[in-house]
């Protein structure tokens, strides 16, 4: 193989590079004949849906796809005295040493990549050895890593794995990866799994390591408006390949159709709401990958010629190549969805929500009990974990209202109370005017049955692969709801009502569908059938628990659009809960609905959509606002400041003093440390802070709290 | 682990000791042919002119911890007391406190077990770990069909087998007993006497129980092989040696410590069976001949002991399993 040299500006380039798998259908390219070049100290994005190869692609440029996958092509890595290796002719040894010493990585998973039997320290420690490197010096940079990564390397040093929160994990992951001092980081989807505050912490954290230690990063995600910020410049996949590299300052820069669509079908703060369209058709299998340009079938742009053949990519500006024949047309035929749409005046819905209250819930709290500590802990009182901590909310007829918060704030437990399947330890929760425990306990007044608000109020699961029974078809899993609440129907009509609803939810032809089990539904099939099967008990209020976070981002609006549709034709309220604001701010505005803001137990924020969206006032709900990235900024290759002071959350179990956002409040002032701000009320649009309160109110007078008083009161989460 | 979920462990334990005390209890007072009128009626045989109710009354108590005359709760108050200050009662076939057999006995079976719960275990956690990274080979084939093969033949019939060559055929091994006679106890030839002895229990023990864990070792191995933080191990150029123990072993042999709780109260029941065969006398061998000479204050201090010696290994189990698996918070409320 005639051995090319890199160039100068590039320290990784890959030609032809393809991946392989034999499978009993055929050979399953699972990467295509990639052939790109990463600049030298860039931040490269790689952009693409699940399934389009953008893992493979990671695992290439490491040479560590797994068995019996084989890789064929070139990986040319230039070194730093300008030598170059091709990676996939290294021998065993060489290999060894150039992963990790050059190239690191860091998994989608944090969560497994580390030993659950070992120290955090002995990760750090067996890295150091296996490459022979002086240990001491070792820990001493891995010290400065955790601490630029905003960890107490004493602290995360002396835990195991499981002890520390998902965000943490993730950071002591991104120091471990960084312990050999590489040139080169790869990131496979680093982020997904956390929540978008944390998942932007994150980012901008890279940003300065990258800086700091002079990085060259391949960060490969789903979520190009995440990445949009932090990258130089974003390649996009499609089907195996890459589709387009664009300078990622400007996404007006994309010429592809595909980016044009996928952008068009990503929920934002600002794009108006009539102009989202999701993406029709679905990605092709790579075993059998469609003849010329690979999008033909769901480019609206397709001509005979992409048909049959394959557009190569091909520069069309500085830093910038695209693979389409038609790319000249894309600014005319698919215009950005967000450049198009007059800015922030989103129109707001009129809800017809009736004025009788289906739940209320009046002065929530459930508190836990935990176990922990040591035997010397034998008398302690067990400690409490205030997972709700005094909630009221009224959800009416017809009503959508969207929990919002990070993971850990409590959202999931209040909305399990909401219907009815977690006992408040304090307060009651009212089913149009008849409290349910009470009820459920045979001390209740009002006429209905338990049984009858049970059935009232259901529930869709976030995951919908565990939710729905893999031993059942989707016919019969559909058909429990009706056999138990309308035995007057037979055999006949209940299979007739369910292919009804199979078909209303655009599962066609329905027939095929009822016939199916589980596993041969994706993703978003199975949600919408989980959808149906509540939606069949006729509840008056359906809990979605982070109902589309599972889904591909182009998937999620289809999801809440049939959300939407079914809620008018079911007359149903949903309780919507969802880390993610821009989710939120889809299903609650099109409804009319509203979002409330959780944070640590409490609801501190609530209001109409839209206006929590375009105009919240809780530093902390801004703090939301900034982790959803702004398409629309030009804001050139940084991300900006964070507005928070400390990234992870306090312990539930002692919660901070006073307001319980102020020792990550960027405007907390030494009143925030004592006094508690209350949800004020009366109107539609309601604060807990003191900065809504009156001019005259103590606040104003008080002195902003110094960074020495932060640190003393930020613990993180311990389990 | 924590100081609640300690004492609440502790209490169910003792739940479980009394229970066995409130049971052997109830059998000795329930039974048809109760054991107190079959001592009373052997008594009255022997010395009927000479013993007086009182005294008669007296030697049952002292023999079975039991006083007939004294109303039911009363007794099962004594009967609880006694027992719980280690007073078992009198043997009434060897005539002497059946806490002294026990003593005597106890220490030869925990000998057999534990060792072959240590060549069990060692044996199959290392064929278990290179079946698994020969996943599909030869070796595996075979080794996983021995292994099955060995776990269903029960262990008396291959100790009869052992018996039939290793004693009478080729006459290498000794067919009962736990140590020649004539040793000066303590002294080295006694010792290699005494493993001479045990050898043919353990190994019917050892060869029937190891195939059971090295399948499960190897199911957990192939598990936990194909798990993220073995790729990550693997990337960070870590030593094969090094993921082989540290990383796979270590997380593969975490279910196995449950099935060694299981294994130590079925082994406990076995020894009944193993220590005949071998003519050894353990507790298992003194609590079968006790059923049989209808000994029964001996019978129920060993059904006592065994019950103990269980839960006292579940428990210790219990307080380190949290030791071995850092992820286990003993006593976690879910």
């Amino acid at each position: 193989m005639s051995q090319q040299v890199v160039a100068q500006e590039n320290i990784l380039e890959l030609r032809d590079v393809t991946v392989s798998f034999g499978m009993n259908r055929g050979v399953s390219k699972v990467l295509d004949d990639v052939s790109i070049d990463i600049h030298r100290g860039e931040i490269l994005g790689v952009v693409g849906e699940s399934g389009s190869g953008k893992s493979m692609l990671a695992s290439a440029l490491l040479d560590a796809v797994v068995d019996p996958g084989t890789v064929d092509g070139e990986v040319s890595y230039r070194t730093d005295s300008g030598e170059t290796v091709d990676i996939l002719d290294l021998e065993d040894e060489e290999l060894r040493q150039l992963r990790w010493e050059e190239i690191a990585m860091v998994f989608q998973g944090a969560m497994s990549f580390f030993n659950p039997t070992m120290k955090i320290r002995g990760h750090f420690l067996e890295t150091l050895k296996a490459h022979d490197q002086d240990v001491d010096e070792g820990m001493e940079h891995a010290r400065e890593l955790l601490t630029d990564l905003h960890l107490e390397p004493d602290r995360v040093f002396d835990t195991f794995p499981h002890e520390l929160s998902g965000g943490m994990k993730q950071r002591a992951l991104i120091a471990l990866s960084l312990i050999l001092e590489p040139n080169v980081l790869v990131m496979d989807e680093p982020t997904a799994a956390l929540d978008l505050l944390m998942q932007r912490s994150i980012l901008t954290l890279l940003d300065d390591l990258q800086e700091k230690y002079d990085l060259t990063i391949v960060f490969i995600t789903h979520d190009l408006p995440l990445v949009k910020d932090l990258c130089d410049r974003i390649a996009v996949m499609y089907a195996f390949d890459v589709m387009e590299v664009f300078p990622a300052g400007d996404l007006s820069n994309s010429t592809h159709p595909y980016t044009r669509s996928l952008l068009n079908a990503v929920p934002n703060l600002t794009t108006s709401l009539d102009e989202l369209r999701s993406i029709e058709g679905s990605a092709p299998d790579p075993v059998d990958i469609p003849s010329g340009c690979s999008y033909h079938p769901r480019c609206p742009l397709s001509t005979p010629e992409c048909e049959q053949e394959d557009p190569p990519l091909e520069e069309i500006a500085p830093d910038q190549e695209v693979a389409c024949w038609h790319h000249e047309k894309v600014d005319e035929e698919l215009p950005l969805a967000l450049e198009t749409s007059d800015g922030g005046s989103a129109e707001v819905y009129e809800g017809n929500q009736s004025d009788e209250p289906v739940v209320v819930m009046d002065d929530i709290e459930v508190h836990f009990e935990t176990d922990d500590g040591g035997l010397l802990s034998l008398f302690d009182d067990p400690e409490i974990v205030r997972a709700v901590d005094g909630v009221d909310l009224e959800i009416y007829e017809n009503d959508v209202v969207a929990i919002v918060g990070e993971s850990g704030c409590g959202k999931t437990t209040f909305g399990k109370t909401a219907v009815g399947l977690q006992e408040p330890t304090g307060g009651s929760v009212r089913y149009r005017g008849q409290d349910i425990w009470e009820t459920k306990r045979g001390e209740g007044t009002g006429d209905r049955s338990y049984d009858e608000i049970r059935r009232a109020l259901q529930i869709i699961h976030q995951d919908p692969g565990s939710s729905l029974n893999p031993n059942r078809k989707v016919s019969s899993i559909l058909q429990v709801p009706m056999k138990s609440w309308q035995s007057d129907l037979d055999v006949e009509d209940r299979k007739a009502r369910l292919l009804a609803m199979l078909e209303a939810a655009g599962m066609s032809p329905p027939e095929d569908y009822a016939d199916r089990y589980p596993h041969q539904l994706s993703g978003g099939e199975k949600q919408r059938v989980a959808l149906i099967r509540a939606l069949l008990m006729n509840p008056d209020l359906i809990l979605a628990d982070e109902a589309v976070s599972a889904l591909d981002v182009s998937m999620r609006v289809d999801m809440m659009d049939l959300m939407l549709t079914l809620q008018d034709l079911f007359d149903t309220s949903y309780l919507f809960i969802s880390h993610n604001l821009t989710n939120a701010r889809y299903l609650a505005g099109r409804a009319g609905g509203r979002i409330a803001v959780m944070y640590l137990g409490e609801i501190i924020e609530i209001g109409p959509a839209e206006e929590i969206v375009q105009n919240p006032q809780h530093p902390y709900t801004q703090a939301l606002h900034w982790s959803t990235t702004d398409l629309d900024s030009n804001s050139e290759g940084e991300a900006d400041e964070s507005p928070i002071r400390a990234i992870d959350v306090p312990d539930p179990i002692d919660p901070p003093s006073g307001c319980r956002f102020h020792p990550r409040c960027p405007e907390a002032r030494e009143v925030c440390a004592t006094e508690k701000p209350s949800l004020d009320s009366g109107t539609d649009h309601c604060t807990a802070c003191f900065r809504e309160y009156s001019e005259d109110h103590p606040y104003w007078d008080s002195e902003p709290l110094g960074e020495e008083t932060i640190g003393a009161h930020v613990g993180g989460e311990s389990s | 682990m924590n100081g609640r979920w300690l004492l609440k462990r502790i209490g169910m334990s003792l739940l479980v000791v009394w229970s066995t005390i409130t049971l052997t209890f109830a059998l000795i007072r329930l039974m048809p042919g109760s054991p107190i009128s079959r001592m009373r009626a052997e008594l009255y045989q022997q010395y009927g002119a000479t013993m007086t109710q009182a005294e008669i009354d007296r030697q049952v108590r002292l023999y079975l911890n039991v006083q007939p005359d004294e109303p039911l709760w009363q007794q099962y108050i004594t009967y609880l007391l006694d027992t719980f200050q280690g007073d078992l009662g009198h043997s009434y076939v060897q005539g002497i406190e059946v806490t002294v057999i026990l003593a005597d006995v106890l220490p030869w079976t925990v000998l057999l077990l534990s060792i072959a719960i240590m060549f069990q275990y060692t044996i199959g956690i290392l064929l278990g770990a290179s079946m698994a990274y020969a996943e599909g080979s030869r070796f595996d084939f075979l080794s996983t069909s021995v292994s099955t093969f060995l776990v269903s033949v029960p262990f008396y019939v291959f100790a009869f087998l052992l018996i039939f060559f290793f004693v009478f055929q080729w006459d290498l091994f000794p067919q009962g007993g736990k140590y020649s006679t004539g040793l000066e106890a303590g002294s080295l030839a006694f010792y290699r006497s005494v493993l001479y002895h045990a050898t043919l229990p353990i190994v019917s023990l050892v060869i029937t129980g190891f195939g059971g864990i090295a399948l499960s070792m190897r199911a957990n191995s192939i598990q936990t092989l194909g798990s993220d933080y073995i790729r990550g191990a693997q990337l960070r150029g870590l030593s094969n040696f090094r993921i082989s123990y540290r990383y796979v072993a270590r997380n593969a042999i975490l279910p196995l410590y449950t099935g060694l709780l299981i294994q130590i109260g079925f082994l406990f029941g076995g020894a009944v069976i193993l220590e005949q065969i071998f003519s050894y006398r353990g507790i298992g061998y003194v609590l079968l001949d006790a059923t049989l000479y209808r000994d029964y204050p001996l019978m129920m201090g060993t059904f006592m002991v065994i019950t103990i010696a269980v839960v006292v290994g579940v428990f210790v189990a219990d307080l380190t399993y949290g030791k071995l698996d850092p992820r286990i918070q003993t006593g976690d409320s879910q």
